[in-house]
């Protein structure tokens, strides 16, 4: 079985910082993470091989090449592949172009399914899986709490869905993209330590567009259908701290607060 | 005139309906006609809200089967050349969107929060890393624009009737379906604090007498939440514990009782609309945060609050 596992490394959000004076985001220093819910899909897919150790997974990335140590690091913890796309012309792709270089280099590719996170922490618009999905013409299913490892056949696969109000168990048809959510609780194993120094450089394969040849109008800036126009913080409002004591005065102030607002 | 096409989820009819509102603060004050798409339903909700309605009625297209949905959609699309399509960011909206977009090659923004008008262009707000920060998009490349909707961030309001036109569309694109519902159940409704409105928090102050805060919580149709010091000293449970090891909640009120506020705390706050805080020590830092600080005892303060709702109802 082939499994193919598509990753993104994310600023870790909890921990940047914005300059309100000029207006950008301040990106130097800041750490990388794997998506977390891209690393509950991959340590699924780690999950089968440990049972069925003639399982491939293979990770795919679109990102710059300074992110080879963190791709290093996933292969140390068992991943066989790694195909990292990377060339300058896609810098500034938006997601209509980023589902349409990966899922290029995925048409020639074999695989019984692909996992994704269903969405990223950082531009959060869970495009990609949808849009690679209806690229290749598959179908595809966000926020998968469970796959059924024991449905999965040759032609079919069960999974177990939280959609919000319901948690729906479907049958999908191989091959198709299996988008995990958080709450499915899949952990990445850690490296070993006889591993920890192991060279994995060989396993890493760098696609650049002299591979998948796009025109140059189609990709990057360029080809996208969106741009971001400004960005701008929010409007931080100080706000005014009303102290008052626990007598019947300060009880007054709250209830009114509380009914100004409609919470009573 | 300018043709919107808004996808009518049958799951939320509301937040389908406030997409209206989108298309109004789009046009403002040029033409433009709505259309509502149903699939296998017909509501009647629908009638004097939109120009016209469609329907396909089809048995073989799931609710859950976007590909097929996104079939009829790209047919509507070739007949109707709409100018703007809408999509609510529910589970299955969040899924056909950018199908959809894919599709028709349309440029697609997700979790719409705010429309600009930026020199003649139209501007789609939306937050980004964490809402850290808000970016305004705009549409090249392409005529149509498109875009997801998150529940409760639009209000459509209005007093005048629409003649909705009725049009039943039959596709000719329908094709198996590669996805099978086996089985679904709603989900046993567990209040999670992260999705509660209005939370009713205990800290050390209150540690004594924990259960006593459940009191304004139900009085103000809350849920009880704890800081890691309660939860640490096993009186409530980690569900419901607020912060960095717990969790991230963003309700419209939170009342912190008896909570000193310490950092890995105040990272479990995000968006919070209100804050009261309640402390005997009113320079403890969760009282920077908060629109009210009330001096002095929790316990007695949720006695007070609690005799004071009741004698207003």
């Amino acid at each position: 079985m082939k499994i193919i596992c598509l990753i993104k490394f994310i600023p870790d959000v909890d921990n940047f910082t914005y300059d309100y004076e000029k207006n950008v985001l301040v990106r130097e220093n800041v750490k990388l993470i794997l998506n977390p819910e891209d690393a509950c899909a991959l340590a699924f897919a780690l999950r089968i091989k440990v049972k069925n150790p003639e399982t491939f997974v293979e990770i795919v990335s679109m990102a710059p090449q300074s992110t080879i140590p963190l791709i290093e690091d996933l292969l140390r913890r068992g991943v066989d592949k790694a195909t990292l796309i990377s060339d300058k012309h896609y810098v500034g792709s938006d997601t209509y172009v980023t589902s349409k270089i990966i899922a290029k280099y995925l048409r020639e590719e074999e695989y019984d399914f692909i996992l994704t996170g269903s969405h990223s922490l950082d531009g959060d618009t869970a495009h990609i899986p949808s849009q690679i999905a209806e690229v290749l013409q598959i179908s595809q299913l966000s926020n998968i709490v469970k796959v059924y490892e024991e449905s999965l056949g040759n032609d079919s696969v069960i999974v177990q869905v939280d959609c919000e109000k319901a948690l729906s168990k479907y049958e999908m048809e191989l091959p198709c993209v299996l988008s995990i959510g958080k709450e499915s609780k899949y952990k990445l194993p850690f490296v070993k330590y006889k591993d920890l120094e192991l060279n994995v450089r060989d396993r890493i394969s760098v696609i650049t567009n002299e591979e998948l040849e796009f025109l140059q109008d189609e990709v990057g800036i360029e080809g996208s259908l969106t741009k971001v126009n400004r960005t701008f913080a929010k409007k931080l409002h100080k706000k005014e701290i009303k102290v008052v004591r626990n007598d019947e005065v300060g009880i007054e102030v709250v209830y009114k607060f509380l009914k100004d607002k409609g919470f009573v | 005139m300018n043709r919107s096409l808004i996808y009518f989820d049958e799951e939320d009819f509301q937040n389908s309906i406030d997409l209206l509102e989108v298309v109004n603060q789009i046009y403002k004050d040029s033409e433009y006609e709505t259309y509502a798409i149903c699939f296998n339903h017909n509501d009647g909700v629908i009638d004097g809200k939109f120009d016209y309605l469609i329907t396909i009625q089809n048995e073989e297209i799931k609710n859950y089967d976007v590909q097929n949905i996104t079939n009829c959609i790209e047919e509507l699309h070739h007949t109707y050349d709409f100018d703007s399509i809408f999509i609510p960011a529910t589970y299955l909206g969040r899924m056909l969107a950018p199908r959809v977009a894919m599709r028709l090659k349309v440029g697609l923004v997700a979790d719409v929060t705010a429309i600009e008008h930026n020199n003649g262009v139209v501007e789609m707000v939306r937050p980004a890393f964490s809402g850290k920060i808000l970016a305004g998009i705009v549409n090249r490349n392409c005529k149509t624009i498109m875009m997801s909707v998150r529940p409760n961030v639009f209000v459509y309001t209005t007093n005048s009737l629409k003649k909705t036109e009725k049009i039943h569309f039959k596709p000719t694109t329908v094709k198996p379906s590669k996805i099978r519902l086996l089985e679904t159940k709603d989900k046993e409704k567990v209040q999670d604090i992260r999705e509660c409105e209005v939370l009713v928090s205990g800290g050390g102050g209150v540690i004594d007498d924990f259960k006593h805060i459940k009191l304004l919580a139900d009085e103000l149709s809350g849920v009880v939440a704890a800081s890691r010091r309660v939860v640490d000293s096993g009186i409530a449970s980690r569900n419901i514990q607020v912060g960095q090891s717990g969790k991230t909640v963003s309700p419209k009120l939170y009342i912190a009782l008896g909570i000193y506020g310490s950092l890995q705390h105040i990272e479990g706050l995000k968006n919070v609309e209100n804050i009261i805080s309640v402390n005997t020590n009113k320079d403890a830092p969760i009282c920077s945060l908060a629109d009210i600080v009330v001096e002095g005892d929790a316990i007695e303060f949720v006695d007070k609050l609690v005799a004071k709702i009741k004698s207003k109802k």
